[in-house]
């Protein structure tokens, strides 16, 4: 079990009123296996996503990570976790608009103090997985948007991470270069034995998951 | 990638803001050595002229203001000074007449273009062992006035280009050089000394002096001779090298106070510069610096980023700086002491010494660091939760 959550829970305060984005979650995630979190705009998936990437904190209940209590952990080993057991893929892609393909897909190594010579030898290797082997120097704005997601998707496996979240992955894509995303995100998790929890409104997606939980107004469905 | 790199193209991609908060920078470190620079020199040289007559009693007119060793205008009898070699104790006595020119015909100086030493032979009670240029040549003034022999200084020899065997127009007075001084002292290098009486002549001080040098014989202290003198001559005041230093102390504190002031306000604007500049720059990226945390950049890695760039913005903005100060000081110090720039200029090490020039991009670049530190305080807060759930 990679990922575990219990009654999880997150309530936003919006002046005087509550919002439950996230109520009373359980959920399991084995190893290896392709995710998705399936549900309407407003639903609380991106909520979720972040509650058990450990970007946020849940109001109550509690995430497990590798069986470890995440609640007990300080800031700073939350981070530590995320640099090195996670990756993140945002809707919009989220690069550094300075630093180039290659850049951007060495800067979690960088962070996480792989030696230089292996940080290059490896990031050259994910972006020819991606295919942009040749866009190493491009930067984001030189870049299409099917590119940027997949030096998103690269940056996201530069620290060889044990689960890949994405949000949205395809949401600023068109149709077709979504499906291309989409299958790249499959076929890595498979070949590299990584978990992919995706959260998405697109039922192809879900068609491809392993498992999907299907979630509205913050509660699984099914 | 290295963070240097890395923060000098954030600071590229957002180049017109950089540009002029570096303007910005650059402004205030222009001002700053400009303003030190020439004040820490004018200080030098007050300061330098206390030691001239260091162990000695200066005898001036009562009421008249003294810089140091030397007074500014008054003047006594010349029979006073039999008088002073009276007073028990007094070794010796030493008339001089010291006149500041500054500028003729309506053209009014800072500081004097040029300073008249009169004095009776004992050229080395003022210039000590000072020779003169060019060696073996060059020779002291003859008291014989007929002669009108002088000595000049560095400074002055340069600007006129004189040398020994030169003439120079005083007051309608043609004098002749018989050698240069050759000290770089900033009162010796703009002074021209000759024998008093010819000064007398020259000026117009007929058996008049301004001041007297007393030299106290064994077992007295200047204190006690100089107590004695005031009391035997109502008319003069006798002062001791500290009560010479002691009326120039508040002002010398006052400039010092000035200088630190305006040091004080210029890192201020400095820190309030690169803050605002920052904060703008912070709030632009805060999808940047959030993905940074989520990606789990330790906090230290942005606030060394968001440091590091106000800290290059503050190196550059002070190299700038301090490169138009020191063009700047040079001019205003061409300017106060009206010699040519292009006698200046290699005497710019001096006027802005290294230790000035990285003491101050030492500053500039820990005030600008320490003003992102606030900045970078609230980059490591920007959460991606909360900020992708703003856009949408």
């Amino acid at each position: 079990m990679i990922v575990k959550t219990l009654e999880l829970t997150r309530v936003y305060r919006l002046g005087a009123s509550h919002i439950v984005a996230v109520n009373k979650v359980n959920l399991e995630i084995e190893e290896a296996t392709f995710v998705s979190i399936v549900g309407p705009s407003g639903s609380g998936k991106t909520t979720l996503l972040h509650l058990i990437g450990l970007n946020d904190y849940p109001t109550s209940g509690k995430v497990f990570f590798k069986g470890m209590d995440t609640s007990l952990l300080k800031e700073k080993e939350r981070r530590k976790i995320r640099l090195q057991n996670m990756g993140f893929i945002f809707q919009t892609f989220n690069l550094l608009p300075t630093l180039t393909a290659l850049e951007n897909v060495e800067l979690p190594m960088a962070l996480a103090n792989v030696p230089q010579k292996t940080q290059r030898e490896r990031t050259v290797q994910l972006l020819k997985a991606v295919e942009l082997g040749n866009r190493l120097q491009h930067r984001p704005r030189e870049l299409s948007m099917g590119e940027m997601q997949r030096v998103a998707i690269a940056r996201a496996m530069a620290n060889n991470p044990s689960v890949i979240f994405a949000d949205e992955p395809t949401g600023e894509l068109d149709s077709k270069t979504g499906f291309e995303i989409i299958k790249m995100l499959a076929n890595l998790c498979r070949e590299r034995k990584t978990t992919v929890i995706v959260a998405t409104h697109d039922e192809r997606i879900a068609e491809m998951s392993d498992l999907t939980y299907r979630i509205c107004d913050g509660s699984i469905v099914s | 990638m290295r963070l240097t790199v890395m923060c000098l193209r954030n600071l590229f991609r957002r180049r017109l803001r950089t540009l002029l908060s570096i303007i910005g920078i650059s402004l205030a470190t222009m001002t700053l050595v400009a303003v030190s620079a020439t004040t820490t020199r004018y200080l030098a040289v007050i300061k330098e002229m206390n030691l001239f007559f260091s162990d000695d009693i200066v005898v001036v007119a009562r009421g008249v203001l003294v810089v140091q060793a030397f007074p500014i205008g008054g003047a006594i009898l010349e029979s006073t000074v039999d008088k002073v070699k009276t007073v028990e104790r007094v070794k010796t006595a030493i008339p001089l007449l010291f006149i500041l020119d500054f500028g003729v015909e309506g053209t009014l100086h800072p500081v004097p273009l040029r300073v008249t030493i009169g004095m009776p032979g004992n050229w080395s009670v003022l210039v000590g062992s000072t020779p003169l240029l060019p060696q073996g040549e060059g020779k002291w003034p003859s008291t014989d006035i007929v002669s009108r022999e002088v000595v000049v200084g560095y400074s002055i020899a340069k600007e006129h280009s004189l040398s020994a065997g030169s003439q120079l127009i005083v007051k309608n007075y043609v004098l002749n050089v018989t050698g240069v001084l050759d000290s770089r002292s900033a009162l010796l290098s703009r002074a021209i000394i000759m024998p008093l009486q010819l000064a007398q002549n020259v000026y117009g001080y007929n058996m008049m002096v301004n001041m007297i040098v007393v030299k106290p014989q064994e077992g007295v202290t200047g204190e006690e001779l100089a107590g004695r003198i005031e009391t035997e001559i109502t008319s003069v005041k006798a002062l001791t090298s500290e009560e010479r230093n002691e009326i120039i102390a508040p002002l010398l504190q006052d400039i010092e106070n000035w200088i630190l002031a305006i040091t004080g306000t210029l890192f201020f604007v400095t820190a309030t510069i690169v803050t605002t500049v920052s904060m703008m720059n912070i709030s632009e990226r805060r999808r940047d610096f959030a993905t940074l945390d989520a990606l789990g950049a330790p906090k230290s890695f942005i606030i060394r980023m968001v440091v590091t760039e106000t800290g290059l913005i503050g190196l550059l903005g002070s190299v700038i700086g301090i490169i138009m100060g020191t063009i700047g000081a040079v001019f205003i110090v061409s300017y106060y002491s009206s010699i040519s720039v292009s006698l200046v200029f290699p005497d710019l090490l001096t006027i802005v010494p290294p230790f000035f020039i990285v003491e101050i991009i030492a500053l500039s670049v820990l005030v600008s660091c320490a003003a992102g530190l606030i900045p970078s305080m609230l980059a490591t807060r920007a959460k991606i939760v909360s900020i992708l759930r703003a856009e949408y």
